[in-house]
């Protein structure tokens, strides 16, 4: 029962490679920025929340100071413009001391009365820049300052400096924290500026004189101080993120790139393990590392030594049939010859003549199929030589016109002297064998054309002749032993050949050994037009031939 | 009186046919069936020629094991191994050994008796004190051809019976090309082209080692190979 081999799968259209796949992965890390994005918005609010704290707490502390100090309030309010009255100077002169003495560097302040009219006013919402740290100098100072801080502007909105910080009207006359207050109920409001360009935390307290509210304080802040904070710690996580990012991404894509590159070169020593006939080229070296890489690579090599050795069982198989045969066919053959000396009726003697014909084909078949065999350990005790490759091939072709008067033979050789390194009677066998594949298939009274010529390194011997063409699918197939285009392409009439004489296809596979002995390869392809086929065996010149094979 | 032959083959068909050819030819034949049994008849009395097999029984390499112990026995019995295989290893090895010539499984008895009247006729002469002569002398070489050996520079070259005819075929006619199936057909022997090759080889090499300025047998590509006296 036969083990179908399944046939490899074609690879998928689109081709993701480990290290790809390991980005893609490393992508995971991508989350920290989010996940840190969430947190300093958590931070965020919780500063903001201290920020209305404070805020009120300050408006409080400065609505206490003026708590149950109704006159400070009636003094400055009677402010007709024309003239102060001293006390009212003094009114307004204690207020703002107060209000100078509770102030904050980032909050204004002021105070209205219940008539919603302003009495005082200190601090400013606008704030100093930070001082900037002094620069250390150094290279992170310089990736911080270069890379990084234009990175960061583009992501992160600065909280601008230059705002309208002048007291919208409606915030006086509707703002809801100040009426809020002036009924006695301390409120707090995010306003945008008049140009909406930053935010304004404002908290209103009322001022108490006994039971009644006499006025309000609103303390006002901007929120570019919690932005502020808020930026600075983005900076710093994304900086720590990216520095993360790019160091394990980086480190996994080392990694990966180690796998595949070490899977890659496993890859390639398969392929070029076992050759495109499915014969073992050369020994696989398994790796000595002790992961499932170096696994995969140990069974590999076992995979492939078990390969050689069942290819190699079975090219001994042809030679050993043949061996084993050779002694049934001696006794027939033996015997038969015993026979004729014997007194035989002459209608017995036909039958004596058939058995011996077929002992004679069969011994011509047993000798074909032990030739392969037998020339591969010729090949491998042959001595190398350089020969002029172009007497080897007229010389050969004068035989050919001598022997074949039928056939005819067109021969063309360069003028120039073409050496090869190797043995000149294989050439010889090469070349016998081509013209007699092309006499099989010649058509009769068009010429077998013989061409010798050089090209670049290696020298072109070409056998051609007219005829049916070669089938499509056979390719490199032709040169295999045992395969033969005969049977399709036999013709009535073509050029005598023994009849009886059995094929197996093993001609061009002798020819392929031996243009491969000298560092060649052969192949078969169809005449321009379609009207032949030519053999074309290339032979590397003198000098340029590689590493002698097996 | 005729001569006895001692064939040692253990496929029992092939034994008896050649056996009965050999008889029916006239000569006195013992056959035996493996080495020890051999060995045994043969030290007791001496053949006046010996066929071996290569392959006996389950002994792969016994043949030449005999074929060694029957040298030791006597340096003249003329020895011809057959074989059922056809490498050029088994046959360099098995001439090394000191047999006389070797023969393919698949030869016809009539082939058979041809080659080993042959041979008979050459240790006949060998023995015999050389009343006449007949020598074919081309150049350096002188063929003996009662005693079938070959002299270059009046060196011996110990050719085989199959190299001789081979020599002799080239030889005859010096600057005649003889292809490779008159050269089989003169060895009387039925191979392929690559085993003429192979003899020519070795012919070439036997005759180098007495004289390293040999050239005389000329490889003429695709006709076959010719004889040259310089």
């Amino acid at each position: 029962m036969q083990t179908k081999v399944t046939p490899s799968a074609a690879p998928p259209r689109t081709r993701l490679s480990i290290r790809a796949k390991v980005v893609l992965v490393s992508l995971v890390l991508a989350a920290i920025p989010f996940v840190g994005y969430g947190y300093v918005r958590e931070m965020e609010n919780v500063l903001r929340a201290a920020q209305e704290q404070r805020v009120i707490a300050t408006a409080r502390a400065v609505a206490t100071a003026l708590h149950d100090r109704p006159r400070l309030l009636e003094f400055s309010a009677e402010d007709d413009g024309s003239r102060r009255r001293p006390a009212a100077r003094a009114a307004t002169q204690e207020i703002e001391l107060i209000l100078t003495g509770l102030r904050r560097s980032s909050s204004r302040l002021f105070v209205i009365d219940q008539q919603r009219r302003l009495l005082a006013l200190a601090g400013s919402l606008r704030q100093e820049p930070p001082a900037e740290p002094p620069d250390s100098g150094g290279a992170w100072n310089w990736v911080q300052s270069r890379l990084l801080r234009p990175l960061w502007a583009l992501l992160l909105e600065r909280p601008p400096e230059d705002f309208d910080d002048a007291i919208p009207e409606d915030l006086l006359s509707g703002g809801k924290e100040v009426d809020a207050a002036l009924s006695g109920v301390p409120a707090s409001r995010w306003r945008p500026t008049p140009d909406a360009r930053a935010v304004v935390l404002g908290a209103a307290h009322p001022i108490w004189s006994g039971t009644e509210v006499i006025g309000a304080v609103v303390a006002e802040e901007t929120t570019n101080s919690v932005l502020t904070l808020r930026n600075r710690v983005f900076e710093q996580l994304l900086t720590v993120t990216l520095a993360v990012f790019v160091l394990g991404a980086g480190t996994l894509l080392v990694f990966a790139s180690r796998l595949s590159g070490r899977l890659r070169r496993l890859r390639d020593e398969a392929e070029q393990a076992i050759d495109a006939r499915g014969r073992v080229q050369r020994g696989f070296r398994a790796s000595g590392d002790s992961d499932e890489i170096g696994d995969l690579s140990r069974s590999f090599a076992t995979a492939v030594d078990r390969l050689a050795e069942y290819n190699e069982y079975l090219e001994r198989m042809a030679d050993r049939l043949s061996h084993e045969l050779r002694t049934p066919i001696a006794v027939v053959g033996s015997s038969l010859d015993n026979l004729r000396t014997r007194a035989i009726p002459a209608d017995a003697q036909v039958y004596i003549a058939r058995a011996e014909e077929g002992v004679r084909r069969l011994n011509a078949v047993l000798t074909r199929m032990s030739e392969a065999t037998r020339l591969e350990q010729t090949l491998r005790a042959t001595e190398r030589e350089r020969f002029d490759l172009g007497r080897v091939v007229s010389g050969c072709v004068a035989g050919y016109t001598a022997a074949f008067p039928q056939s005819r033979f067109e021969l063309r050789l360069p003028e120039r002297r073409i050496e090869v390194d190797g043995s000149p009677d294989l050439v010889a066998q090469l070349l016998d064998k081509l013209v007699d594949n092309a006499r099989d298939f010649a058509t009769p009274g068009e010429p077998i054309v013989v061409a010798l010529d050089a090209e670049g390194a290696a020298a072109r011997l070409s056998v051609s002749n007219a005829g049916p063409p070669l089938p499509e699918a056979m390719g490199d197939r032709l040169f295999e032993s045992m395969v033969s285009v005969r049977g399709a392409a036999a013709r009535a009439d073509a050029p005598a050949k023994p009849r009886g004489e059995p094929h197996l296809g093993l001609g061009l596979f002798i020819v392929r050994l031996i243009a491969e002995f000298h560092g060649g390869a052969v192949r078969a392809r169809n005449r321009d037009g379609g009207g032949g086929v030519t053999v074309e065996a290339r032979l590397p010149l003198a000098g340029f031939a590689p590493a002698p094979q097996g | 009186m005729s001569r006895r032959i001692a064939i040692v083959e253990d496929d029992a068909a092939i034994r008896e046919n050649v056996a009965d050819t050999l008889r029916r030819q006239g000569y006195e034949v013992a056959a035996h069936a493996d080495r020890p049994q051999a060995l045994a008849a043969l030290q007791g009395r001496l053949p006046d020629l010996a066929i071996v097999d290569i392959g006996l029984g389950a002994d792969v390499d016994g043949g030449f094991t005999l074929v060694r112990e029957l040298r030791a026995l006597s340096a003249e019995l003329p020895i011809i191994f057959l074989t059922a295989r056809d490498s050029d290893f088994d046959l360099v090895a098995g001439l090394r050994l000191g047999a006389d010539d070797y023969l393919t499984k698949d030869i016809s008895m009539p082939h058979l008796l041809a080659r080993i009247a042959a041979l008979f006729r050459r240790t006949d002469v060998l023995r015999s004190p050389p009343k006449s002569e007949e020598t074919l002398d081309r150049g350096l070489l002188r063929l003996d051809l009662k005693r079938m050996s070959a002299l270059w520079r009046g060196q011996a070259v110990d050719l085989t019976l199959t190299e001789f005819w081979m020599v002799h075929a080239l030889a005859k006619y010096p600057g005649h090309v003889k292809s490779r199936d008159q050269l089989m057909s003169d060895a009387n022997l039925v191979v392929d082209d690559a085993t003429i090759t192979s003899h020519i080889k070795r012919i070439r090499r036997k005759f180098v080692a007495a004289d390293a300025a040999f050239d005389a047998i000329d490889t003429v590509y695709g006709m076959g190979y010719r004889w040259v006296s310089g």
